[in-house]
């Protein structure tokens, strides 16, 4: 990258906007005139790209403030519609997810559907309990409410408008039903969300210009970043942004409650971000076409975190209807509408066109440095050497077998670990062995002893030990180090001890 | 032309070949969409792919041999207010009866569509409506 050839303020650009002559494109026009022109003229051209997508984004809600009653109430659980809100906080707040379902109508309507009747006027059943106080006497309320009952309704999405986001297919021999749609068995179909050009965070992937604060065209109406989103993760082209907006505003064309097979609800959510074409740099990402934009094909037939990539596809591919699979031809869902995306960033280039929206600058540009943690492993799985017995009664080779039956005798336990002068595990005795022995003229613990021990590592996970007993039909074994020095016994009843721990 | 009919036929027209002989006798082609027969009696819902002559010629012929023949209109139904085209159906449809249109809007041919349903409970906003009595 050379020298810096054009340089425009957000400032410089407002002017324009306020005085008319601001030139506005729509991300797929300006795919067209970086083809044409290069990334300077465009640059020295374009003041505004605008970008749009119409995508489930399960991690969107609302807060809700209904007021106080006579008597008050401190809300301690919350259903609209019956589908339960968020109220762990002040007495009459409250936050609605959109993926929360609906206790009487499971996944036909959840939050989603409840955020669209909100938004559509529509008359919605508020009920809420309390265990109530001096303060706020009051154990229930039942009525009905609108938006427009409301003090406040504002959408506050933590994560939305993914930069991009893996393709799926399936592997599999069964349908399988998933966030990312209806998946048919044996590669069927491939499904896919974003926009292509018009994905918002994708004409911008080094945050150059987005960040907090920035107005954005939200629901219908305008809105703001919020903050960086959860799992935000320009590290690997995986941007997130939260956003937040007045739902009294919004519009229900650009705000959907939806069911997903199998899978629950959520919410369409419309958004799209004005790109201010300050220099060349953001004119080239602003103007990337859609076969510069890769993402990954994930197997879901592999019920895993980490599904394995298939293959590396492009959005031109995606966008195309069909793609290469396996050597097969397979048809293609979007599950983002295309057509919205489209008329969304018109629509902004229209309001910034007409004077009825600015841009405002970045209080903050967003993290470019972060990646997304999987989760931490909750409760770790003990290894052999967390729950063995490590005082082990042993024996040696020459010891006689008389002496083994009165230890057995004396202690209750059937495995007796036979160790050398170094302590190192050369054999086992078993209660049984010794049983069998009595009687014939074996006299030594080495004429009786199984030489070949199932052992376990001391850094052995339990899991893998149990499944090793029931392999072999054994009740205990040995644990050793590295260097066959025996370290202690593990047995089926250590096992159970921690099963009966974990339970309690 | 395609014409879709619903037949409906009582058990004692069961053992009976109407459609065969009545294919025989048109040498029109007959597609069977979905057929069910119980206690009750039968039902077959039949494409036929023909000129409008023939068409009304087999309706006739099924009419004679005592099949109560029902014309429908529209089976599967894209409720286009609800329908914000998210593609979510295309990639399901075996015979590319639900396409995205130059605009990138969903749109679906009926001619095309053998009600395999899997596109209806797949649909994000229950959009898509089978029935099959028209």
């Amino acid at each position: 990258m050379g020298k810096i050839k054009v340089k425009k303020s957000i400032a410089g650009i407002n002017e324009r906007i306020k005085r008319g002559d601001a030139v506005v494109t729509t991300a797929e026009e300006m795919v067209e005139l970086v083809r044409e022109k290069g990334e300077v003229e465009a640059a020295k051209e374009v003041d505004v790209v605008t970008t749009g997508t119409f995508a489930a984004m399960c991690s969107s809600g609302v807060w809700l403030n209904f007021g106080h009653s006579d008597p008050p109430i401190k809300m301690q659980r919350v259903w609209l519609n019956d589908v339960e809100a968020y109220t762990g906080v002040a007495a009459v707040d409250a936050y609605i997810g959109a993926a929360q379902l609906s206790e009487t109508r499971g996944f036909d309507y959840g939050g989603g559907h409840v955020i669209e009747d909100l938004v559509r006027g529509k008359e919605i059943a508020l009920r809420a309990i309390a265990y109530g106080t001096d303060c706020y006497p009051r154990k229930e309320i039942e009525m009905t409410i609108t938006i427009h009952d409301l003090n406040q309704a504002v959408l506050y999405n933590p994560r939305n408008a993914y930069q991009r986001y893996a393709a799926a297919t399936n592997s599999g021999e069964e349908t399988l039903y998933t966030y990312m749609g209806t998946l048919l068995s044996n590669y069927g179909n491939v499904t896919f969300s974003g926009a292509g050009v018009l994905n918002p965070l994708s004409r911008d992937p080094n945050y150059e210009t987005i960040g907090v604060g920035t107005r954005i065209f939200l629901g219908g109406t305008q809105g703001y970043i919020a903050w960086e989103g959860t799992q935000h993760n320009p590290t690997h082209g995986l941007g997130t942004i939260a956003t937040i907006g007045s739902l009294k505003e919004m519009s229900p064309s650009y705000l959907r409650g939806c069911t997903i097979r199998g899978y629950g609800t959520s919410l369409y959510v419309g958004l799209g971000v004005p790109i201010p074409i300050i220099n060349e740099n953001i004119a080239r990402t602003a103007g990337a076409g859609e076969e510069q934009l890769k993402t990954e094909l994930l197997d879901y037939g592999v019920p895993r975190r980490d599904r394995p990539v298939v293959r590396e596809v492009t959005y031109a591919e995606l966008l195309s209807g069909k793609i290469e699979v396996k050597g097969k031809e397979v048809p293609v869902s979007p599950l983002s509408s295309f057509k919205l995306a489209r008329e969304i960033a018109d629509k902004l280039k229209g309001w910034i066109e007409k004077g009825e929206f600015f841009l405002n600058p970045a209080a903050e540009l967003l993290p470019r440095d972060t990646a997304f943690k999987p989760m931490k492993q909750i409760g770790v799985v003990p290894l052999a050497k967390d729950i063995m017995t490590k005082k082990v009664v042993i024996a040696t080779p020459r010891d006689s077998i008389a002496s083994a039956a009165r230890i057995f005798a004396e202690k209750n336990f059937d495995h007796l670990p036979i160790v050398d002068q170094n302590g190192k595990l050369v054999g086992i005795v078993t209660s049984w062995d010794i049983a069998v022995a009595v009687g014939t003229k074996k006299r030594r613990l080495s004429d009786v002893l199984t030489p070949k021990v199932i052992t376990a590592r001391e850094d052995e996970p339990i899991d893998e030990v149990a499944r090793k007993l029931e392999r072999h039909g054994i009740s205990g074994v040995p644990v050793v180090d590295a260097e066959g020095q025996l370290k202690g016994i593990l047995t089926t009843d250590d096992i159970s001890m921690l099963v009966w721990r974990r339970r309690r | 032309m395609i014409k879709k009919v619903l037949l409906r036929y009582s058990t004692q027209r069961a053992t009976e070949p109407i459609l065969a002989s009545v294919i025989k006798q048109t040498g029109v082609l007959l597609n069977i969409l979905y057929a069910d027969f119980t206690s009750r009696g039968g039902e077959i819902l039949l494409s036929i792919d023909a000129p409008e002559q023939d068409v009304g010629k087999v309706i006739g012929l099924l009419k004679q041999r005592g099949v109560e023949v029902q014309e429908l209109k529209r089976v599967i139904q894209l409720d286009e207010e609800k329908c914000f085209s998210c593609g979510a159906c295309l990639s399901l449809c075996p015979t590319r009866a639900l396409r995205l249109a130059d605009d990138y809007s969903v749109k679906l041919e009926e001619d095309k569509c053998i009600y395999c349903e899997i596109c209806v409970p797949s649909c994000p906003v229950q959009a898509l409506k089978i029935s099959k009595y028209g």
